[in-house]
């Protein structure tokens, strides 16, 4: 009894956790990566594909919700350490930080037709165009 | 109340047009096409005193000299090479030297990139990448607090410790513990005689020199886990040659530190620390012949609370002790004829504040600090006793912060 409560305790709970999807630009040739990779491609340590293709990263802002929920659970990490990142790199030269859209909408426009695009959306029956990324541990 | 120059405020404007135009070349350029060539900035203004000491002026009144401005570029040539700069507005009193400033220039070559591992090199003049707070330490809204603790960040020492014009390297490696960043530089500083003063004093007339600093630091954070620790190591030599008329005499110095720091992550609440050992040897340059050999330790640990969506506090303890070994200042004090008194021999901080963000990219900070001792402050090698008058003072600042 206690085991079946237990259960359903983590299916309740992991579908709860994966509320967003990573999806990349349908030509991308991953179909999944580690919480390190994917930690790697938004701290923008990771540069390109294996095939080569430069890596774009897009983000939505710090305070929307999918971000926030993209963040913890696909990346366990909080936004601010993820602001802290790209301000660092950003004002001591290090390198570039993601491109902010201002929507999911824009998001989903832009990840479908940029080459070596990454990006997040709400969890959703809706993805034509776009590739779905597994992300193990 | 202290209020910029007239020259200082023509600089000021010409840095806030620069500003401007890059939030239009920013606004302009759209999507894709601005991704070869970024432009960003940030610009701030505050108010701080510090009565009873020469920390920002000597008048004990609320000064306006706290100011950072700055605005950089990142030019992506080809697919590993990158040039990056950005030219910075400082104005922090008599904390550092003011002025306009190139802060850093240089070349970033990606020698190797793939998902394990990447390693670049960057040549040029380049932030000093091995603290928590070094790389940023001009950028406002990248600090717990407007005044670091002066343990580690001794604003004296910024102008040398903040970079160096060299040769660095960065390698971060994926690992079944988690990754590890390893960094490495070596380089030096040019030193103006108005830095040099600001380090040696006004009595210091001659040329003080950088030869060489030399620093590795190795930062991992674990996997599955809201921690991230670091170890850095520095050697550096300096070099002074006296004037035909001077208070001081030839001499050389090395300063070596070791440090370590960690921070913890949680959702609400944030904790940073470091801990710092710092060996100063100096030869002659107070006198021919003159020899000395010491050890001082510091450390600091802040911790951030989000007490509402957009507000932070702080609760910041720094203590600082100029010789390990003598920890009350009264060995240096009996050294001086007891002309000195014990308290230019430690210097401990409390520091509460609170931090205000009005949009994502406007924030209002607001600290006050109680201090015990004067060790770090002005100046390193000759106690200001005219100056710093009380063992027991305090300081507050306020900062309004914008960046793009």
């Amino acid at each position: 009894m206690k085991i079946k409560f237990v259960t359903a305790c983590v299916v309740l709970w992991t579908g709860y956790a994966s509320a967003t999807e990573v999806v990349t630009h349908p030509a991308v040739p991953m179909d999944q990566l580690t919480v390190t990779q994917l930690r790697g491609i938004y701290s923008m340590r990771q540069q390109n594909w294996p095939d080569g293709t430069a890596v774009r990263v897009f983000v939505l802002p710090a305070k929307n919700p999918i971000h926030q929920t993209f963040a913890k659970e696909k990346l366990q990490m909080f936004p601010y350490q993820l602001d802290r990142i790209w301000q660092k790199i950003t004002y001591s030269g290090l390198g570039a930080a993601p491109v902010v859209l201002t929507s999911e909408q824009q998001m989903r426009e832009m990840v479908a037709n940029t080459e070596g695009a990454i990006g997040y959306i709400e969890n959703s029956d809706e993805l034509s165009k776009l590739k779905v990324i597994r992300v193990t541990q | 109340m202290n209020y910029p120059s007239l020259k200082s405020f023509v600089l000021r404007s010409k840095l806030c047009l620069l500003l401007l135009l890059g939030s239009v070349v920013q606004a302009q350029a759209e999507g894709l096409t601005a991704e070869k060539v970024r432009w960003h900035g940030f610009i701030s203004q505050g108010l701080i005193q510090a009565p009873e000491t020469n920390f920002v002026n000597l008048d004990d009144s609320i000064s306006a000299e706290l100011t950072d401005l700055g605005v950089n570029m990142s030019w992506a040539l080809t697919d590993n090479l990158r040039l990056a700069g950005q030219v910075v507005y400082l104005d922090g009193g008599r904390r550092y030297t003011k002025g306009t400033r190139l802060d850093y220039l240089f070349l970033d070559w990606t020698l190797h990139s793939d998902f394990d591992w990447r390693l670049d090199m960057f040549v040029g003049r380049f932030k000093n990448q091995h603290w928590l707070y070094s790389a940023t330490r001009d950028v406002p809204f990248t600090r717990n607090a407007i005044v670091l603790p002066q343990s580690v960040y001794f604003d004296s020492f910024r102008d040398i410790a903040v970079g160096s014009d060299g040769l660095a390297f960065k390698l971060t490696r994926n690992t079944s513990l988690g990754e590890v960043e390893l960094n490495w530089s070596w380089g030096a500083t040019n030193l103006s005689k108005e830095q040099s003063q600001i380090l040696l004093s006004q009595l210091a007339q001659g040329d003080a020199e950088q030869e060489y600093v030399h620093q590795a630091s190795l930062f991992w954070r674990p996997d599955q886990s809201a921690w991230q620790l670091g170890i850095s190591l520095l050697d550096s030599d300096f070099t002074y040659e006296k004037a035909e008329q001077d208070y001081y005499s030839d001499g050389a110095m090395t300063v070596q530190r070791v440090m370590f720091n960690g921070r913890y992550a949680a959702e609400f609440w944030e904790l940073s620390s470091e801990w710092v050992q710092e060996r100063l040897d100096i030869s002659d340059f107070y006198a021919p012949g003159f020899q000395r050999n010491s050890f001082s330790q510091g450390w600091y640990l802040q911790g951030r609370y989000n007490l509402l969506p957009k507000t932070w506090a702080l609760l910041s303890v720094d203590l600082f002790d100029l010789d390990k070994d003598d920890r009350s200042g009264r060995k240096f004090s009996e050294s001086t004829g007891g002309l000195v008194p014990a308290y230019f021999g430690y210097q401990d901080d409390l520091t509460l504040g609170i931090t205000y963000d009005f949009k994502d990219n406007l924030r209002l900070t607001m600290e006050h600090h109680w201090v015990k001792g004067t060790a770090r402050l002005a100046y390193p090698v000759m106690p200001d006793l005219q100056h710093n008058k009380s063992e027991y003072w305090q300081m507050w600042a306020m900062q309004l912060m914008y960046w793009f």
